[in-house]
Parts: structure tokens; C-alpha cells; sequence
């Protein structure tokens, strides 16, 4: 069973493919490929209608903007959702650097606190139940 | 005195204060959590804290999902990662479309086909669509013949670039060009034009480059400092 997308991009370059058959037939136009070249549009059209039929199906699909910036520049769009895997593993490795950070930070200050004021340190970790 | 009669009395007055010279207990709700103290006036007054500790807070609450965690692995997307990491993407539009003919990986400023126009100005739509009438596809009846120069070549397809050394010994052999380029279909009129053109190419380059060293040669022979012959010394005919 295909998926709305693999019907509709099926479609897509079916429609595609009929418009450049339609350009080689007018490049060098012959009076016997009229009817054909008229069929051809008629196809055009039924396309459309097919793409149109498409569109509920896929209704539920997000595309985010940003996506379009790199096709409008010739680029390949999986390069988008690289560049956004990129980006949020290096911001996953950021925060948790910070947390270990703070982590090492709270254990090194509660070792020095500790020798310095043992009792009220002692309170601090019965209040906090041992953290 | 006058004052004293239009007083009322407060429930909650110092004179009347069940608890006597303590502020009264009433409930405050602490948004900023930090209050834990108690503020006693009166003949003794004093400061009691009701917490061990100063500004000592409540912690925030565990959560499950930190950035601690493994956030690819957790969402499942280890396969993605890998699939998008793991080998080089191709830059070009036309590697993520291969069967889409035309050439696509020009930006689209320049012919004015960009995906953001077409967000930022919709087309009117919502008309229905319907097979065009046979009055209708009277316009489009065509007149025999090839399309003029300037718009036979409108968004054809790229050669591709062979990046081989045979390429030029093919050259040297006098091989036409055509044959390295591979062919979409092989009766393709569009083709036999593409190679025609690239032939006339690459004759008008063999005669430029020619004529670049034919000019060369003269240069020389006339220039003294290369050890040309000088106006003197030009061989009588």
C-alpha cells in the first residue's frame, strides 16, 4: 500500500513527464502530431485534476519554510534536515556539558563546604534527603 | 478625641489581638518561595526563621528528559542520523531529483520560479478544473516546423560532465563529442541538436585557439627580443 506522498510525487512526475513530451513535440512540430499534442493537454489537465484529488491526503504534512529557501538556491533539501540534525546534537552535547558542569560543580562545592562547615552541611543533607 | 470616635476598631488591631503583641498570623502565599521567616513585634520583638537555612529554596522537580539524555537515541532517530551523516550528501537539487528532467540547480531568483514567491503571492485558485473544449484547443493548433533559436534550448537538459582522460584522446582522434554523452532516449530530436551543438563548439574553439597561436607565432617573429627576425633581416621573396 503506497503512502499519499509516493501517490502524489508519482503523479507529480507523471505530470512532469507528459509537459516534456509536450516540448519536443512543439520543438519540431509535425501537422500529424496535432491530435496527439492535443491529447497530451487534455492529460495536462486530468493531471492537475489527479494532483488536486491528492491534496486531502496530505493535508496533515507540515513543511517547514525553511526547507524552501534551500531549493529556491538549487540545494538539495536533505541538507536542511542534516543541518537540523547537526544543530540539535551539538545543542544535546552543549546542555549536557552545562549540566555536567554543574553537576561537578555542586559535588566539589558541597566536598569543600562540608570541611569547612560540617554541621550546617549535615543539616543542608538531611533537608535535602541526601541528594 | 474626634478621631478616636470614627475609629473603628479592626479586628485584627494590636489593642484587641488575641495573640497579643504578635503580628497576626495570616496566611501569605510566597511566590518566590524564599520566605522563611516570621517577624515578631511588639516587647520583644524578633526574628525567627522557620527555615535552617536563608534563601534556601524547594528544588525543582525530576524530570524524566534533561539535556542530559541521549535525545537522538531517545527519539529513535539514531537510523536518520546515521543515514544523513554517515554518507556525503550531493549539494545539488537535481541529485535529490534524478528523474525529474530540466535543469534545476540554478537558483530560482533567476527566472523568477521560486518556491517562497509562490508562499508570499499565492495564485488565485479554487476554480474548477475542467478538460479544455475542442473551441478551446483551437488555439493551440501549431504551425509545422522547428521552434525558433531562441527558444530551443530553454531549460534543456545539462550534459553531464565526464571527468575521464579518454575524453581527450578521443579529441586528438577526431571522435565526435556525442558519443560520451549519455543518451535519455535515444530517438530524442533534442539530442542530435545537443550534439550538433557541441561539435560547432568545439570547431569554433580548435579555430580560436588557432588563431591565438597564428598571432603568436607573428609576435615573435617580429619582436627582436625573442630573437625574432627584425625589418632588416626579413628574407627577400
Amino acid at each position: 500500500m503506497s503512502s499519499p506522498l509516493e501517490n502524489l510525487e508519482t503523479q507529480l512526475e507523471m505530470f512532469v513527464e507528459n509537459v516534456r513530451q509536450i516540448r519536443i513535440i512543439v520543438s519540431d512540430f509535425q501537422p500529424q502530431g496535432q491530435s496527439v499534442l492535443n491529447q497530451k493537454i487534455q492529460s495536462l489537465v486530468t493531471g492537475l485534476q489527479e494532483v488536486d484529488k491528492l491534496k486531502s491526503q496530505v493535508q496533515d504534512i507540515h513543511v517547514p519554510t525553511e526547507v524552501f529557501d534551500y531549493i529556491d538556491q538549487g540545494r538539495n533539501p536533505q541538507l536542511y534536515t542534516k543541518d537540523c540534525i547537526d544543530k540539535a546534537l551539538a545543542k544535546n552535547e552543549e546542555v549536557k556539558g552545562k549540566i555536567d558542569s554543574y553537576k561537578r560543580f555542586k559535588s566539589h562545592l558541597l566536598s569543600e563546604l562540608s570541611k569547612t562547615f560540617p554541621n550546617e552541611i549535615a543539616k543542608y543533607k538531611a533537608i535535602r534527603g541526601g541528594e | 478625641m474626634m478621631s478616636d470616635q470614627f475609629r473603628k476598631v479592626e479586628p485584627y488591631s494590636p489593642k484587641s489581638s488575641p495573640r497579643g503583641a504578635r503580628s497576626p498570623v495570616v496566611s501569605r502565599q510566597d511566590s518566590s518561595g524564599t520566605l522563611k521567616t516570621t517577624i515578631s513585634l511588639g516587647k520583644n520583638p524578633s526574628i525567627v526563621h522557620s527555615g535552617p537555612f536563608y534563601l534556601m529554596k524547594e528544588p525543582p522537580g525530576e524530570c524524566e528528559l534533561t539535556g542530559a539524555t541521549n535525545l537522538m537515541a531517545y527519539y529513535g532517530l539514531e537510523h536518520s542520523y546515521s543515514k544523513f551523516n554517515g554518507k556525503k550528501l550531493k549539494e545539488s537539487l537535481s541529485s535529490f531529483l534524478p528523474t525529474l528532467p530540466g535543469i534545476m540547480d540554478g537558483p530560482g531568483q533567476e527566472d523568477n520560479s521560486t518556491l517562497g514567491s509562490v508562499i508570499a503571492k499565492r495564485p488565485i485558485g479554487g476554480k474548477e478544473l475542467l478538460p479544455l473544449t475542442s473551441a478551446q484547443l483551437a488555439g493551440f493548433r501549431l504551425h509545422p516546423g522547428p521552434l525558433p533559436e531562441q527558444y530551443r534550448y530553454v531549460s534543456a537538459t545539462p550534459p553531464k560532465k565526464h571527468k575521464s582522460k579518454h575524453k581527450k584522446h578521443k579529441h586528438k582522434d577526431g571522435a565526435p563529442l556525442g558519443q560520451d554523452t549519455p543518451l535519455q532516449d535515444s530517438s530524442n530530436p533534442d539530442t542530435y541538436e545537443k550534439k550538433h551543438k557541441k561539435q560547432k563548439r568545439h570547431d569554433d574553439d580548435k579555430e580560436r585557439k588557432k588563431r591565438k597561436k597564428e598571432k603568436k607565432r607573428k609576435k615573435q617573429k617580429h619582436s627582436p627580443e625573442h630573437g625574432g627576425l627584425t625589418p632588416n633581416q626579413h628574407p627577400m621573396p
